[in-house]
């Protein structure tokens, strides 16, 4: 570990959020060092693609939009730290620092600001048989098709919530895989509602119609307000049962939707919508609200991205999610306010260099928090959680010895995970922390915020013990004094 | 915030405030004895150092006086099923402390000899004895320090135990409640216990002291002035891994607590100091000192050069200025009473908690080497007034 570089601003995340305002900042002449744990820049939706997807994946506006991302980063001054994580945050005022490991080993950085670009999580809900390894998120199979050109499986279950859904239902038929049902947990008069919210943004509309009309076209069944009850592995593939509706738990029946359809697929794409990654907000001590609309905790920020924290901003989807347009916008916003606080430009330039994004983002930001409800089915859902179903897949705990930690008396997230060790495991309650939330929040009528969240601890990921260790002697390590006697 | 549950009628017996294992174990043996007893903490809990602390049941880290103690915690924790209820994961382990160095078998002998003197069946073993017990360990050993009774507990996994033992005892548990000052109630000849949310404070008879690193504003309330310093104590902990140990390892200068656990994570700790504030909240790994504790772990059993680190966390740990712990009465009128500062004190807790247990229920263990009035032996609190 050697002495932390000192001084510039520091953007973590070089997704479209990330690398529009570590351009911004950069234009402004201001030191600034980029981390991404990808190779390159581009985030999720302008991830680079593999040289084998460009040729299997027809052209689209996101490999260009991407490339267009990476072309500016190669011309500008910004530092590029690719392959590289950040697994430990520090506030160390003035300033902070951060802890990374990449492809040289473990070293830190210091930063004067740092800007909080991390993007989303995808978020699960747990059934029997999520666990298997055919059954994949939404995102992760977004991303194996469109950036790897590769299928999940030939014949596809699409199931969760939310308009991911219907994207990665059109991307399996482009190629040429078989989409054999889509299951939304949602209603269809949502959907119906959002194209008159869509209505603003005209370019989103006519996509979202496009997908609609080709799955349409090709007889897929699409079945609203259903969800996956199970899946249970077969010879050639797996079997899935949908049930109904959740209706009936929703108006506080308790009562679970009865099982309507089998179907039989190679592999099953599902997830409920995403959420802001705060790993890094929540350990510098930046201030969250939970939104309601959205079903996630959020760092409180001003529209510029700045957080309760001076020097510490959030933006793109890490500041709530709101899509990839949002999130260039407010990464523009950000960039330019990193500026206007370090004092490379007055207040004026700021006012007039963000007029029109900001303009934009207040159309954009309507039709983005529209969208929230829809990828937030989980308060319904999840007392539908079937007791068998494993909630943390690291430390393998099922529902049922949550629902039992619960009533022994847990009513917080923390106090869950001591009991029962849901969320302890290596990726530290990503995957878990909303079934367990919400199972918590439905089997005591809490609040979902009051079951608050998993305390974040470092390492952010399992770090190798190596790696903080290096090449040492015995005599290096400084003992301290002896405890007393 | 959901309404806060209101207090019982009339007054209890005694208030407990703070829930680690000194309250827990305390309340839950005044309860049983057939007192009415409120136990409060300003979380949930166990949730403090009892919760986070590495559960090393340990003789050779144990203050050499506090051995006998440390024996019988021990034994409880092992039979924790015939007297909480609930088997808690406690195992027992032989323990080894190392030497590496010359100077390091010197510290290890005069350790061992003190240790053994206090009742400790501590012998020193060569270093082949060592390996045989421990075949992961470092060739490079010097002498080691062999102790049978040793062993480890999950002690994440105890405070559920408490809850429903507690329960069950009739404890009144109220978690949430941030105590914020205790005054002699004159009217009823006991105390009126003020917490945040509440504008009626609880009725107590006896209050007992349990707030583990907070205590020394809590003296304050009944005159005592007593420093209490905070070690920030740090620990790591590895994804599950392949057996690599089965012993619990530590060396001579006590900086070093290592031992693998049922489900495979193995537990590095050994008290390097982090940052943290106990008054604002919040703690913070000093890198060097995670470095270095980790180097350590990596000499002693080499295999953990292949293990993956999954968390680092920090816990509060409270010292006296003479490191010998508080346990006893507070005031003249025998009313109040502490409990806490004790040196390794998971290992002794329940052992420690019970005692104090019986010395108010009317009982006369020998606490003389914990009275809180060692340092302040007239506290300039109001007792009652009349
Ligand atoms: C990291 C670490 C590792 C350790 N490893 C070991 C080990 O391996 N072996 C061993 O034997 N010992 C170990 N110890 C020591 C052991 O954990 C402690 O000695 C023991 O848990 C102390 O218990 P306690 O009940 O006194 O304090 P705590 O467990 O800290 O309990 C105090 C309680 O008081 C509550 N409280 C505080 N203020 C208020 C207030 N105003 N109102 C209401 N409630 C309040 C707190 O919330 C807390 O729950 C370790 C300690 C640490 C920190």
């Amino acid at each position: 570990m050697s002495r932390p570089e000192r001084g510039g601003v520091v953007v973590v995340g070089g997704g479209v959020a990330g690398a529009t305002a570590a351009l911004a900042i950069s234009r402004h002449g201001l030191p600034v060092t980029l981390v991404d744990e990808q190779p390159q820049a581009g985030g999720q939706i302008y991830r680079a693609p593999t040289p084998y997807a460009r040729r299997h994946v027809p052209p689209n506006h996101e490999f260009s939009g991407g490339d267009r991302l990476r072309a500016l980063l190669a011309a500008s001054s910004v530092r590029t730290r690719f392959s590289t994580r950040v697994w430990g945050a520090w506030g160390a005022s003035p300033g902070m620092e951060l802890d990374l490991l990449g492809p040289d080993g473990i070293d830190r950085i210091g930063a004067r600001a740092l800007v909080v670009a991390n993007g989303a999580t995808e978020r699960f809900l747990p059934f029997p048989g999520w666990t298997d390894p055919r059954v994949i998120g939404l995102a992760g199979a977004s991303i194996l098709m469109r950036n790897g050109g590769t299928l999940p499986g030939r014949r596809v279950v699409v199931a969760g919530a939310g308009p991911l859904l219907f994207s990665v239902a059109h991307q399996v038929m482009e190629l040429g895989g078989r989409v054999v049902a889509v299951i939304d947990s949602g209603r269809r008069g949502d959907w119906l509602r959002l194209a008159a919210t869509l209505a603003w943004d005209p370019a989103r509309l006519r996509l979202a119609a496009q997908w609609m009309t080709r799955l349409r076209l090709a007889g897929i069944p699409i079945h609203h307000q259903a969800r996956i009850a199970a899946v249970h592995p077969e010879e050639d593939g797996l079997s899935i049962t949908i049930s109904g509706t959740i209706a009936g738990t929703v108006a506080g029946t308790g009562r679970q939707g009865t099982p309507v359809r089998h179907y039989g697929a190679d592999s099953v794409a599902c997830g409920h919508g995403l959420k802001p990654a705060t790993l890094l907000t929540r350990t510098l001590g930046a201030r969250h609200r939970f939104d309601a609309a959205g079903g996630y905790w959020e760092p409180e920020t001003d529209p510029s991205g700045r957080t309760s924290r001076t020097g510490l901003y959030a933006t793109g989807d890490a500041a709530g999610i709101r899509g990839a347009a949002v999130a260039r916008l407010r990464g523009l916003i950000t960039g330019h306010a990193v500026a206007l606080d370090q004092g490379a430009i007055a207040e004026r330039d700021f006012a007039s260099l963000t007029r029109r994004p900001r303009m934009l983002l207040r159309r954009q930001e309507h039709v983005s928090r529209r969208m929230l409800p829809l990828l937030n089915a989980s308060a319904s859902l999840s007392r539908a959680i079937a007791d068998d179903a494993i909630v943390c897949r690291c430390e393998r705990v099922e529902a049922a010895a949550l629902r039992a930690a619960v009533a022994a008396g847990a009513r917080d997230l923390n106090q869950l995970k001591a009991w029962t060790r849901c969320g302890m495991g290596p990726c530290q309650g990503r995957m878990c922390e909303d079934g367990a939330r919400g199972l918590l929040a439905a089997s005591c009528g809490l609040p979902p915020e009051e079951a608050g969240s998993f305390t974040p601890r470092m390492p952010f990921f399992p770090l190798p013990l190596a790696a903080l260790t290096g090449t040492f002697a015995y005599s290096d390590i400084p003992l301290p004094k002896a405890a007393p006697l | 915030m959901t309404a806060l549950q209101d207090w019982p009628d009339g007054s209890v017996d005694v208030a407990v405030i703070g829930g680690g294992v000194m309250g827990a174990t305390t309340a839950l043996f005044l309860a049983r004895g057939g007192m009415r007893v409120a136990l409060l903490d300003r979380q949930d809990l166990f949730r403090a150092a009892s919760g986070v602390n590495a559960g090393t049941l340990t003789l050779h880290m144990t203050r050499a006086q506090l051995i006998p103690h440390a024996m019988r915690g021990r034994e409880m924790w092992l039979a924790s099923r015939d007297w909480l209820g609930a088997d808690v994961g406690a195992l027992a382990a032989p323990g080894l402390s190392l030497a590496f160095t010359e100077a390091e078998e010197d510290l290890l002998r005069a350790r061992a000899r003190i240790r053994r003197q206090a009742g400790a069946p501590i012998d020193i073993v060569p270093p082949s004895r060592a390996a045989a017990i421990e075949p992961g360990l470092n060739p490079s050993v010097r002498a080691a320090a062999y102790c049978a009774l040793d062993g480890h507990i999950p002690a994440y996994r105890v405070g559920r135990a408490y809850a429903q033992a507690l329960a069950q005892a009739g404890v009144m548990l109220f978690a949430h409640r941030a105590v914020e000052a205790i005054v002699p109630d004159g009217a009823a000849g006991g105390y009126a216990v003020h917490c945040a949310g509440h504008a009626r404070p609880l009725a107590a008879r006896r209050i007992v002291l349990a707030g583990g690193v907070w205590l020394e504003k809590m003296l304050g309330w009944f005159g005592h002035a007593i420093p209490i310093r905070c070690l920030v104590n740090q620990l790591a902990v590895t994804e599950t891994m392949p057996r690599v140990m089965g012993s619990v390892v530590s060396i001579a200068n006590g900086l070093l607590s290592l031992k693998q656990f049922a489900n495979g994570s193995v537990l590095i700790g050994g008290g390097w100091q982090g940052e943290g504030n106990i008054h604002e909240g919040g703690t913070r790994v000093i890198p060097e000192n995670l470095r270095g504790n980790l180097r350590l772990a990596q000499h002693v059993v080499p295999r953990l050069a292949q293990a993956q680190i999954l968390r680092v966390w920090l816990g509060l740990e409270s010292e006296t200025p003479d490191a010998m712990p508080l346990i006893g009465a507070l005031t003249a009128r025998d009313d109040a009473f502490v409990i806490g500062c004790v040196h390794s004190g998971f290992t002794s807790g329940p052992y420690m908690g019970r005692l104090l247990a019986e010395r108010i229920l009317g009982g006369a263990p020998d606490l003389g080497a914990f009275d809180p009035r060692r340092f302040s032996p007239s506290p300039s609190l109001p007792e009652h007034t009349p």
